[in-house]
Formats: structure tokens, sequence, C-alpha cells
């Protein structure tokens, strides 16, 4: 069993792993976000990053979470029909700026915490950075 | 009785833009909050509105710093969606640049900590020798500051006699042992300044996600040229310093270390640099749609680049970028808990932080 196997049974999924682009990515992450921030706190995987993208179409966003085990990058991809997730930061203190940040830029909401301004932006309108209709 | 201190939003030493707002108890910090975003450029967005030889162009501006590094994650990140593979001669001219990038960010922290410890005939002993390894930078690159080294399958410029720089190494190791290290790992001011205060423990830098330098003062051991070896890296011998004390002399002792270190890797990667091509042959590059990561240790820590591309497309449909600075910048809060006033800027400055890069 390699090492990829062991975390994904630990993760409870028989899904495999895709190596793509650099990352073994797990699609569809059979876990919500605060119980992968669990697991992969047990694993003592450390929190990388998230990287937000708008669908098109108004079909929402999708949320990559990165996290970085023994030098390999995992991610793990969660798509959001609406514009709010579970905020991670209670149990991982390092998604704190990045969550305050894709709020500010795409205006996506992470439940369960406050937000500090991080002032990217002046003005108090959200998602105003990096959305698609301020780009085309 | 407590008050609040605002120290920005320009900081007094590294005179960027930030604001670290410090509740005090007398002269003791016990608690902080940090603003940034003061000079936020909109880069990420602008990228998708360039084609994948702007974008080089574009990303090398992040930071004024490590200008190389940027293109450096960028174009290997583009080159797993092209599948244009980098010539062995170019994945060593790769790390000689990043590692006269590394010495050159590190000295010139050097200069600037020992400026904020009052100790300004060191600071323009550091920036003297900066000006040695930018003007071997120069020599290679034609630039001082953005380089323009990096493209899509290999670098632009050739290092043509890579034994000539051997001595330029020396001698600008020697200079550093002899001046730079010595008095900032043993001077009585460079000790009392640094020593026990701003200390991050191992289980706050676990718990922050702390990167490069800042997390190897700190006890933890990552560095991505060991962990995932990127260029020519793994063909390279060097060690990974780390201390435990995770204060501010940890992080100037574990700096200190890592400039002899990459002279180390400096003096192998130029000795042993294949003959060959040093890009990729010139053709119409074609992008496979998706996302590719890409990953390298700059001198503050990992930078990471996310790219995407639509099919058929010239330009990046998203760039995202996690630099260093983002990643370490929080720590501060916990740095500062505890501190006297006065070595604030001195903790703040300690991670070596980065604004331009963490504003974007």
């Amino acid at each position: 069993m390699t090492v990829l196997d062991s975390i994904a049974a630990k993760l409870g999924t028989a899904e495999p792993w895709v190596q793509k682009g650099g990352v073994s990515w797990l699609d569809p992450c059979p876990l919500n976000v605060r119980n992968l921030a669990k697991a992969m706190n047990a694993l003592n995987a450390r929190f990388v990053t998230i990287t937000a993208y708008q669908l098109p179409a108004g079909e929402g966003f999708r949320l990559e979470y990165h996290w970085d085990l023994d030098g390999q990058m995992l991610g793990f991809p969660y798509r959001l029909s609406g514009n709010s997730i579970e905020s991670i930061y209670d149990l991982c203190e390092a998604a704190d700026w990045i969550e305050r940040e894709v709020h500010e830029g795409f205006a996506v909401d992470f439940l369960g915490r406050d937000y500090e301004p991080l002032l990217l932006r002046p003005g108090d309108k959200l998602g105003v950075n990096l959305r698609e209709e301020v780009v085309r | 009785m407590s008050y609040k201190i605002p120290m920005g939003p320009f900081h007094p030493a590294l005179e960027e833009p930030y604001k670290l707002d410090m509740i005090c108890e007398g002269e003791t910090v016990v608690d902080a909050k940090l603003h940034i975003g003061f000079n936020f450029r909109g880069i990420e967005h602008l990228a998708e509105t360039r084609n994948y030889v702007q974008v080089i162009a574009l990303m090398e501006r992040v930071c004024g710093i490590c200008s190389n590094i940027h293109t450096l994650t960028l174009c290997q990140a583009m080159e797993q969606l092209t599948g244009l593979k980098p010539p062995p001669r170019a994945l060593y001219i790769r790390v000689v640049m990043a590692e006269l990038e590394r010495l050159h960010s590190h000295v010139l922290w050097a200069g600037i900590a020992c400026k904020l410890m009052g100790f300004k005939t060191m600071f323009m002993t550091c920036f003297a020798l900066r000006e040695k390894v930018m003007d071997v930078l120069q020599a290679i690159s034609g630039n001082r500051v953005n380089y323009s080294m990096n493209r899509i399958g290999g670098v632009n410029r050739d290092i043509p006699d890579p034994l000539a720089l051997l001595p330029v190494i020396d001698q600008l190791e020697r200079e550093i042992v002899r001046t730079v290290i010595p008095i900032l790992t043993t001077s009585v001011t460079a000790r009392s300044r640094c020593a026990g205060i701003g200390i991050l423990t191992r289980e706050k830098a676990v718990s922050c996600g702390v990167v490069g330098p800042t997390a190897r003062a700190s006890g933890l051991p990552q560095d991505l040229r060991r962990a995932a070896p990127y260029a020519a890296y793994s063909e390279l011998e060097f060690d990974v310093p780390v201390e435990t004390a995770g204060d501010v002399r940890a992080r100037l002792l574990v700096r200190a270390l890592e400039i002899l270190e990459s002279c180390r890797i400096l003096r192998q990667a130029l000795a042993k640099m294949p003959p060959g091509e040093f890009h990729a042959e010139d053709t119409k590059l074609v992008f496979t749609a998706g996302t590719a990561v890409s990953r390298v240790e700059a001198p503050r820590g990992e930078v990471m680049y996310s790219v995407s591309w639509k099919e058929n497309s010239r330009n990046p449909s998203r760039v995202h970028v996690r630099t260093p600075t983002f990643a370490n910048m929080p720590a501060i809060r916990w740095m500062v808990a505890g501190a006297r006033l006065a070595d604030t800027p001195l903790i703040q400055a300690s991670i070596d932080p980065c604004y331009s890069c963490t504003d974007r």
C-alpha cells in the first residue's frame, strides 16, 4: 500500500488519487472541509493554501485545498453551487488569511468565523478583485 | 492600563506598507493585529489578460528581491502544461540563479537587521557585499533586479564559462565568513538584541504553517529543495540548517548557515554544469487545458503557483500565487506577544517580510 493509498484509507474512500499537474488529487473528496482538515492535522500535513476559481455562467465556485505531506502536494477540490463553505480556521490557523482573501476577492463566505478586512481593496463591496465579471 | 500603538501603515525600517496595531501594557506588547493590502496591485487578475510570454514578465514583478524565483515557479508550472522539458544545462543555470538570489536576499536582510539593531557599520558592510552578488547576477543576466532568465523550456541566457565564476564565489564566501557571520553570531550587540526575543515555538510554527527560514529556526526541517527537489537540486549535496530556539537569533543563524550552503551549492552547480543547449527547441507551444501547480524554495520560503489554462487559449485563465510572506506574516502576532515595544521592529523584520509579494 502506498502512502497515498493509506491516506485514502484513513479518509475512508476508495477513490483513486489522480496525479496531475504536480499534485495528487482526490476528486471527489469524500469528507467535508472540516473533517478533511481534522484528518490532515492527524497526519501532520501542512496546510498550504486555497485556490479559488469562479465558474462560468453563475455556476458557483471551485475551491482547491492544498496540503503538503512530506513534500508531496495533495489537492482536494470542492465545488460550491452557492457562495458559502465551512471555515476551517478554528482547526487550522494557517487558513486564516487565505480564507479572508478568498472572501474579499470572490465574496465566498466561510461559515463559522468572523472577518477582519485584509484591506485588499478600498470600499466595502466584497468580491470585486478576482471576479469574472470584472475581468471580462 | 492597556493602550494601542499603531505601527504603520509604513514600516519604519523596511520602508514598505503594512500596519501592526499593538496592544501594550506599559512597554510590553500583549497582543497585535496585522493589516495588509495597502499596495494591492491585482497581479493575479492582470495575469489573466497576458499571454504566455507576457505573463512571465508580469510575474517577475511580483517581488523586487526574489523576482527570479517567481518566473522559475511560473515556468515550471507552464512546462507541465506544455510538456516542454528544459535541458540539463538549463536546470543547472536555474540553480545558479536561484542560489545567487538567495545570497543576495539573505545578505540584504542581514544588512537591514543590522540597521535595526543600531549596527550601521555592518549595514554598510552587508550592502557592499550584496553589491558584489548583484554584480555576478548582472554579469550573467545583464540585469540587476528583474533578470529575465527563465522561459518555458529553459533559460534565456547561457553561462558560457561557469568555472570563471568560481573564484568570485570563493571571494564572496571568504568575505562573508570573515566579516558578516562572526559579527552577527558572536558580537554582544547582535546577541543582546536578538537572543530570546520574538520567540515562535515549534508548536505555533506548525499551527501557523510558516515556511522557509522562519520554520527552520523553530525546529521544522522543511525545505522543498530537499523534500520535493526541482531544477538540478536532486544532483547536488547540501545541508538544511535547522535551529530550535525559535527566536530572532535562531532566524539569523539559519540564514547565516544558509549563506554558506548556498556557496556550497553554487560551487557544485558551476563545476558540474553539463554542456549542451540551455533551452528547449523553439516551437509553437500548445497548452493542455487544466491546472498545474509548482513550488520552489525561495529565500523566504515556499512559493507556490497554481496556473490554469483553457483550451486553445494564449492566456492563463487563472494564476494563483501563494508567497512565503503570506504564510509567515500572521505568525508575527505570536512573536511580538510579550515582547518589549522597542524590539518589535526587529521581530517583524526577522521573518524577512516582503509586502510587495504579500499584497501582489
